[in-house]
């Protein structure tokens, strides 16, 4: 029986109704004390030898027979007309098959026109012209040969100038102020939260534009067997992909398969086909052949999108024992052409408790790409803001840092007032301080020209995700289990924290469980890898499945074998009786059916309506800066998180290893530099923008605290997004601590600390972090 | 991203590498360990039609010592350098300013020729060459010549090579008394080119008196150079706290560097060449009196 349930789904924070088909026997959550015989085990990775030995083939690994390579023809400029495009000399290039521009793009059905390029490049990268050819080196020299008219226009770049022209300079005709009124929220009164306020402290933030820099790059191939289209594609979502291209192209959703088998890397700018994907598929259906679009680095850097550049003004109202009255944060978002506003008020309005609660957004139009998600969008930004504010706030009070956060701890969802299904921040706090070494009041240590300080800052996200997600478990003829899910695993251990789970429901070892994922053809729909939501959405339908399965399998063993069927279970591959004695194996048992096969339904339940889930942390540094020269060094860094039960504590590991470094490049190195006045990028390519290496990063210390969770059957909450939220504040209240400078714009660079230390005027230098 | 096509010859001797270059003119280049000169090509700054790869010249890989002077080949690369007692011996500026270029890859493949020809201002090696005051051989089609370091780095990625010449050799005399050398990088992040570099060779005498100074400077003007007014504040003087502050203080006001909108401002560039010289001074002192 099929049953029907509408439920509401939360997506990085954005909440909409769904309504779930869920079939079979709905099975309990594992109880907290439950302790798994393979979930919960540090298992390696299921592909890892794949991924170590090269043949893990990845998007940019898939080469099909008579192959052509496409590239666009992009705008140096972030703002020009386009006049005149004329592609007749790089056409007559031998190897050049084809070239599109806005005239000319191929059309697939009857009167859809795709819009590929446009006469108005409104930001630098825009696509201009598309050309296709036999090999990547006479397509690059051809693109050398395209003759552009380009009429240079004046860009607007900054978020405050775009503001301030609103009236008189609309980007593109549209209001610059994206949606044309700032974002809005409110919960009871700031003016009485300020009055009934002991101290205000007004304080103001200012973060960089960040650029994703997924090692793969964007990036498809493209093929068509008759009118049916197989896009390989590295992406963080398939499905959207899939249902993407069918909207565009006017075909129906059968017709299209989408594959990302390996994938790697996505941090919020992988969630759509994009124009590539389109261009590949079009271009592959025009001329009969396979037709492959990779962007190059620099191409990466320019036109795929980045976290947003913000200015954040905050008002916070606290009695003088530190309980909050009110916070008001006002923000300058720079979306960029059309980016979405993504939440800068997110840590504000929900990581304490707090009455009285104002945000408002302005989401501003430029002349640069449009912004994208980004590993915990908005809520990165913001938490440098607040956690700074608040550590400000607590030195203002003469409170320890943590005590601050303990007094205005949230034991409830502060804007719907309901119960989290779990919390385990506290406990954070103290794993976190203990291992740290945390004294309040502790004093800096110095050495020579450098001083040591430890600082901290607090988390909160989302991730408890949610249906629609369906999957299969098989029990095959040898009795080994085949996990199918059209979910992707873009290189977080999804393949394997799957296949431990239906592993751990079937009772088999790991090494009989295969897992297919990545490919729509099985078409069983699973969320975009996005919102930390993946493992808590599939997962629980990955052990429906399996439970399903195994059900199945009792079904048939106790028919077969003439026992009751209360009387058995399966283990490690065997039917056995509940006593232990062995009964069958499970191949021998499906021998009996010439070789049959089990197949069992799986479905992400809805979620329960009286908890909200959230995932929470509490992250340490320790650092030493050198007060000759501003340069610092983050010796040891400490993260503590909830995020339920963890199904593997090394896939976990590896998340909060690499959130953490993520971070620390955004709080110290990372951000796109723009030439103020022409609007173009300075350091689109990875010599000139500075994603860390390994030599950069001292000591990780990755905790978590297991909070018994019940919002889905596995108990796992996210972890994907949250190790990254409080790096750059964890960092800055560090320096604060060790210099007493308090540093208010990221990223916090040697020249800019140094000229702090020295009380000199910041550099306005022509290049900006925009 | 492609490099625009070109035509490659893997030369055996430098007279061959010599005879091909002259043939082919300006629209050859020669191609050492690839690490300038690929990244040009593939940002198609530099488009030239043929390669002429010396990198299989066995003779151009050698670290030699002849009495009082050390002889590296063209072709050695930074790991070698780093990695050379040889070196370290007696010119530690090199082997210490060989050991920060870029990362493990860069200083795999990099050659100390490539670098002192590339004539990158922010380069490490041509300060190190200029603190140790080296000789580059060179052999053109019809001569060969010796070019002081002082006079090798004409302009901003411009040596004193000719068209049609090649760097041999470059030559490094010891000099008499206690040796100390070093190198000090200030990088916006490890593996990066330096915001300010210090190359610093120290040499003592018997009455503790300094004997020879060779400081170079990296990535503050349009070419490496010698802080001559620091070298020359320290000459001939026991090298105390004050004489090296001072002589700190003589780089600091003889360096004119400009804004760099991606390493920081010509004031901050400044300022540290003062704090990194007071420590490369520091450090290469440390090493001659303990050596
Ligand atoms: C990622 C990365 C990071 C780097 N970081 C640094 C850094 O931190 N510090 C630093 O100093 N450098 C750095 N480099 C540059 C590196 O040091 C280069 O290796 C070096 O500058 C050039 O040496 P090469 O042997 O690679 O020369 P090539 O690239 O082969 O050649 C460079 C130029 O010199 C010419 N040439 C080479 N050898 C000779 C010769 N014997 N005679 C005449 N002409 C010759 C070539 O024609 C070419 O014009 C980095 C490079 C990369 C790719």
């Amino acid at each position: 029986m099929v049953k029907i349930v509408k439920t509401k789904v939360e997506f990085e924070g954005r909440f909409r109704d769904e309504y779930v088909m869920v079939e079979g026997e709905e099975i309990q959550a594992w109880p907290g004390s439950y302790k798994g015989k393979l979930v919960g085990s540090p298992s390696p990775r299921l592909e890892a030898g794949a991924k170590v030995n090269g043949s893990a083939k990845y998007t940019h690994d898939v080469y099909l027979p008579g192959m052509l390579y496409g590239k666009f023809v992009r705008s140096p400029y972030s703002h020009a007309k386009v006049k005149h495009v004329d592609l007749s000399k790089a056409l007559a290039q031998p190897g050049v098959v084809a070239g599109y521009a806005a005239n000319n793009v191929p059309k697939l059905t009857g009167e859809k026109q795709i819009e590929l390029f446009s006469d108005e490049a409104l930001y630098q990268g825009a696509e201009i012209a598309l050309l296709i050819a036999t090999d990547e080196i006479t397509l690059q020299d051809a693109i050398e040969l395209v003759e552009v008219e380009y009429e240079p226009l004046r860009p607007l770049v900054d978020p405050e100038e775009s503001l301030r022209l609103r009236g008189s300079h609309a980007i593109g005709g549209k209001d610059n102020l994206s949606g044309g009124t700032p974002r809005v929220y409110e919960r009871g009164s700031v003016e009485r939260g300020f009055s009934d306020a002991d101290v205000v402290i007004e304080q103001e933030f200012r973060t960089q534009a960040a650029m994703h820099n997924c090692m793969e790059t964007h990036g498809s191939v493209a093929t068509w067997e008759g009118d049916a289209l197989t896009v390989y594609t590295s992406t963080q979502s398939i499905n959207n992909v899939r249902a993407e291209l069918a909207e565009k192209l006017g075909i129906p959703l059968r017709k299209v398969r989408a594959i990302s088998t390996y994938m790697g890397g996505g941090f919020g700018s992988k969630f759509g086909g994009g124009k590539y994907t389109l261009a590949a598929a079009l271009a592959s259906r025009a001329l009969g052949k396979p037709v492959r679009i990779v962007l190059d680095r620099i191409e990466e850097n320019l036109v795929t999108g980045n976290r947003s550049q913000t200015i954040q003004k905050y008002r916070i109202g606290a009695k003088k024992d530190g309980t909050l009255t009110a916070i008001q944060l006002t923000s300058v978002v720079n979306v960029g052409l059309e980016g979405w506003t993504a939440d800068i008020g997110g840590p504000t309005k929900m990581t304490y408790r707090c009455p009285n609660v104002k945000v408002e957004l302005y989401g501003t139009r430029t002349n640069l790409v449009s912004s994208t998600a980004f590993r915990a969008p908005g809520y990165v930004e913001g938490n440098f803001g607040l956690e700074c504010a608040l550590d400000e706030l607590a030195s203002k009070l003469g409170l320890d840092p943590i005590s601050l956060r303990l007094k205005n701890y949230a034991d409830e969802d502060q804007g719907d007032k309901i119960a989290y299904s779990s919390k385990a921040l506290k406990e954070a706090y103290e794993r976190g301080a203990d291992i740290i070494g945390w004294k309040p009041g502790e004093e800096p240590t110095r050495r020579g020209t450098k001083v040591r300080a430890k600082g901290m800052a607090s988390l909160i996200w989302w991730g408890g995700g949610g249906p629609p997600a369906y999957a299969q478990v098989k029990i095959n003829t040898d009795g080994s289990a085949t996990v199918v899910t059209a979910s992707q695993d873009i290189g977080t251990g999804t393949r394997t924290a799957v296949g431990q789970i239906a592993a751990e429901e079937l009772s088999l070892p790991l090494e009989l469980v295969s897992v297919q994922i990545g490919d729509t053809v099985t078409e069983l729909y699973s969320p975009g890898s996005g919102g930390s939501q993946t493992l808590a959405s599939i997962g629980p339908a990955v052990r429906s499945a399996a439970h399903d399965a195994k059900s199945q399998l009792l079904d048939i063993a106790s028919q077969t074998l003439d026992v009751a069927r209360e009387a058995i279970a399966l283990d490690s591959g065997w039917i056995v009786r509940k006593s232990g004695e062995k009964l069958s194996s499970v191949a021998d048992l499906l021998d009996k059916f010439g070789g049959a096969t089990v197949t069992g339904k799986g479905a992400r339940g809805p979620n329960d309506p009286k908890h909200q889930v959230n995932t929470f942390g509490a992250q340490f540094a320790e650092v030493e800066v050198d007060t000759e020269t501003g340069e610092v060094e983050v010796l040891k860094f400490v993260s503590v998180h909830d995020s339920g039960r963890i199904i593997n504590p090394l896939l976990l590991s590896s998340q909060i290893e690499g959130g953490v470094i993520q971070g620390m490049g955004y709080a110290l190195w990372e951000g796109r530099l723009v030439d103020a006045t022409s609007g173009v990028s300075l350091n689109a390519n990875l010599n000139d923008y500075l994603v860390p290496r390994s030599t950069d990063i001292d000591e990780i210390q990755s905790e978590y605290i297991e909070a018994e969770d019940t919002s889905n059957n596995i108990g796992a909450k996210g972890i994907g997004e949250p190790p990254i939220i409080g790096v750059a504040p964890a960092i800055a209240n560090a320096i604060k601590a060790a210099t007493g400078i308090r540093l208010r714009e990221l990223p916090l660079t040697p020249e800019r600390i140094y000229r702090a230390l020295k009380k000199m005027e910041d550099w306005t230098s022509s290049a900006r972090y925009f | 991203m492609y490099p625009s096509k070109f035509d490659y010859v893997r030369v055996q001797s430098v007279e061959e590498a010599v005879r091909v270059l002259g043939e082919h003119g300006e629209e050859a280049r020669v191609l050492a360990g690839g690490h300038s000169l690929i990244p040009l090509m593939k940002l198609r700054v530099l488009r030239p039609k043929y390669l002429i790869d010396i990198g299989g010249i066995q003779g151009l890989k050698y670290i030699r010592r002849d009495k009082n002077t050390l002889r590296i080949g063209a072709l050695t690369t930074y790991f070698e350098l780093e990695n050379s007692l040889e070196v370290s011996r007696t010119h530690q500026v090199i082997a210490s300013g060989a050991s920060v270029v870029g990362d493990p890859q860069v200083r795999n493949w990099g050659t100390i020729g490539g670098s002192l020809s590339h004539c990158d201002p922010s380069g490490d090696m041509g300060s190190c060459v200029l603190a140790a005051r080296g000789l580059m051989h060179v052999r053109g089609p019809s001569e060969t010549r010796t070019v002081e370091s002082d006079n090798w780095f004409v302009d901003t990625f411009q040596s004193a090579l000719r068209q049609g010449e090649i760097l041999e050799e470059i030559e490094f005399q010891v000099p008499p008394g206690k040796l100390g050398g070093a190198y000090l990088k200030l990088e916006r992040k490890s593996g990066d080119y330096a915001i300010v570099g210090v190359a610093v060779s120290l040499a003592l005498d018997s009455s503790g008196k300094c004997s020879y100074a060779g400081i170079g400077l990296t990535s503050v003007g349009a070419t490496n150079l010698r802080a001559k007014n620091a070298e020359n504040a320290i000459l001939g003087k026991i090298p105390t706290k004050e004489v090296i502050s001072e002589a700190s203080e003589e780089a600091f006001k003889e360096v004119t560097p400009s804004d760099d909108p991606l390493r920081g401002s010509a004031e901050y560039k400044k300022e540290m060449v003062r704090v990194y010289v007071r420590r490369g001074l520091e450090k290469a002192l440390e090493a001659a009196r303990s050596s």
